[in-house]
């Protein structure tokens, strides 16, 4: 029985990353299956862990430790096992710029268009009723706004427009900072990598205008050298819903 | 290996890296230039500039290394804490790390872009509107990102919701009472050791003071803080830099506002 749980949905996008960087340091530890499309983080029982209602979280011992960049940062320096974070100061800052770049700007247009298209539309499915009271038990004001709008889906044209933008040309650089070298953002795999895995994975497949084998050569070969890990592999097979296994794309010789 | 710290005057992300540059003794050339006559825009010599142009902070300093562009004022200081080898600006316990990277957090995402609307609609919206068109297109020519250019835009028209305001100076109360709350036990810094969390919240917060005056009224621990860190060599020594009487009104195009809501 081991003194770390890690809270989590799908292998996907926040709470994939926690995941990923524990099986890559193999640190072994208890997975707490939460179901997003049930509202499993804003019940008593979850909030009782964090009361920010997000997920993922972590806890280690006593300590409870959210948002899912910081909490890759601290199992690479608690845990033993493979170092995620590069020796060279040069190459720690850029894991940390890209890391932001793609959790604050790029990452909020991927899920604005995601939960318009798929994810809204399933759980728009449900008893309107339960909806309004799942809703009034999310903690932060921010996400109750946030969540109101994805459920209904009223994000403006303008707004998915931009979203639109922004994935394109996160995606144009991406491609041309992966042409610099191995890894994106040093010549070793690290959490920059899996945190661009998380949110890029089911790229070919959600926007094949943008990301193919013949635009993005660099981004599929990234892509794939992460998917043949080991460690990706035990990590999406905890995946329980179509969503995670769109990452067998990714197997597919000619995207 | 060359390297140029580019900084608008110490307030904001400029004045908490160059505290930080003085908190590790590095000997780094600092070049002053003005934020707000889009300079940061057209630096000489840099070879990748993706730091620059889409870095999430908007109008920071730029640390060029060899031609790369460095941004981001929390990374620049853990930067230069571990080029000097570890000066102690960060916690060596993983857990304590942790709680230093999400205050700053809390910071970058939740005060900065409202310290940073403040700000600027107070002191750069009258300077920029006095820009003439074709010099403020000039400007705008040369920034990359759409959304850092729509800012500027922004700020020089002046345009805001009162909801928006509201909702900045909200977010400046609310990290008040954070600091207060932190500070309740009696201790000297944010973090327990002094920290980057103390220099970055400074300088979002320091501004503060001229802005939303009441935010601070019932705060004593939080302002004999401030008094704290403002007394700082390294703190003094970048706000010795300063080429304006007084740099708390220099502002320049800082973070978006959250888009989702």
């Amino acid at each position: 029985m081991s003194d770390i749980t890690l809270y989590h949905w799908e292998p996907n996008a926040n709470s994939g990353k926690p995941m990923l960087a524990l099986m890559e340091k193999g640190v072994v530890f208890n997975s707490h299956y939460i179901d997003m499309l049930q509202f499993d983080q804003h019940k008593p029982e979850y909030l009782a862990i964090n009361p920010q209602g997000t997920i993922p979280a972590m806890t280690h011992g006593t300590r409870v430790l959210v948002e899912s960049t910081a909490i890759m940062e601290y199992v690479n320096e608690e845990f033993a096992g493979p170092e995620l974070m590069p020796a060279n100061v040069e190459d720690r800052w850029r894991v940390r710029w890209w890391m932001k770049f793609m959790d604050q700007w790029l990452a909020p247009s991927f899920s604005m268009i995601g939960w318009s298209v798929s994810v809204g539309p399933m759980v728009r499915k449900r008893d309107l009723a339960e909806l309004e009271a799942a809703i009034d038990r999310i903690p932060m004001p921010e996400r109750r706004i946030s969540w109101r709008k994805a459920i209904y889906g009223t994000f403006s044209e303008a707004e998915m427009a931009e979203s639109q933008r922004r994935v394109a040309l996160g995606v144009r650089l991406l491609e041309e900072e992966l042409g610099k070298r191995e890894w994106l953002a040093s010549d070793e795999y690290s959490l920059a990598d899996i945190n661009g895995f998380n949110l890029a994975y089911a790229l070919p497949l959600s926007q094949p205008h943008l990301s193919n084998d013949e635009l993005t050569p660099n981004i599929l070969r990234w892509l794939r050298a992460i998917y043949a890990r080991p460690a990706v592999k035990k990590c999406w097979a905890l995946g329980r819903t179509d969503m995670a296994k769109r990452v067998s794309i990714l197997e597919k010789e000619h995207i | 290996m060359a390297t140029v710290l580019y900084h608008g005057e110490p307030n904001g992300p400029s004045l908490s890296v160059l505290a930080a540059l003085a908190e590790t003794g590095l000997d780094i050339e600092c070049r002053s230039i003005d934020l707000l006559a889009g300079e940061r825009h057209s630096l000489p010599g840099l070879g990748e500039t993706i730091a620059r142009d889409m870095g999430i902070e908007g109008e920071g300093p730029v640390l060029v290394v060899d031609g790369e562009a460095m941004t981001e004022s929390v990374f620049l200081a853990q930067y230069l804490d571990e080029k000097a080898g570890g000066v102690g600006l960060q916690p060596s316990d993983p857990y304590a790390h942790w709680e230093m990277m999400m205050w700053c957090r809390q910071i970058t995402e939740r005060l900065s872009p409202a310290a940073a609307l403040l700000g600027n609609l107070k002191y750069s919206t009258p300077r920029l509107a006095e820009t003439s068109d074709a010099d403020f297109a000039v400007i705008g020519k040369n920034i990359v990102s759409d959304d850092l250019r729509g800012r500027w835009g922004l700020v020089r028209s002046g345009t805001t919701e009162e909801a928006q305001l509201a909702d900045s100076r909200a977010k400046v109360v609310q990290s008040v009472e954070r600091c207060e709350n932190k500070l309740a036990d009696g201790r000297d810094w944010l973090m327990g050791d002094f920290s980057i969390a103390d220099l970055e919240t400074y300088a979002w917060l320091a501004g503060m003071q001229l802005i939303c005056p009441d935010a601070f009224g019932d705060a004593p621990k939080t302002k004999a803080w401030l008094a704290r860190v403002k007394a700082r060599p390294s703190v003094v020594a970048a706000l010795a830099r300063s080429t304006v009487a007084d740099p708390l009104e220099s502002w320049a195009p800082g973070p978006e506002i959250n888009r989702w809501g």
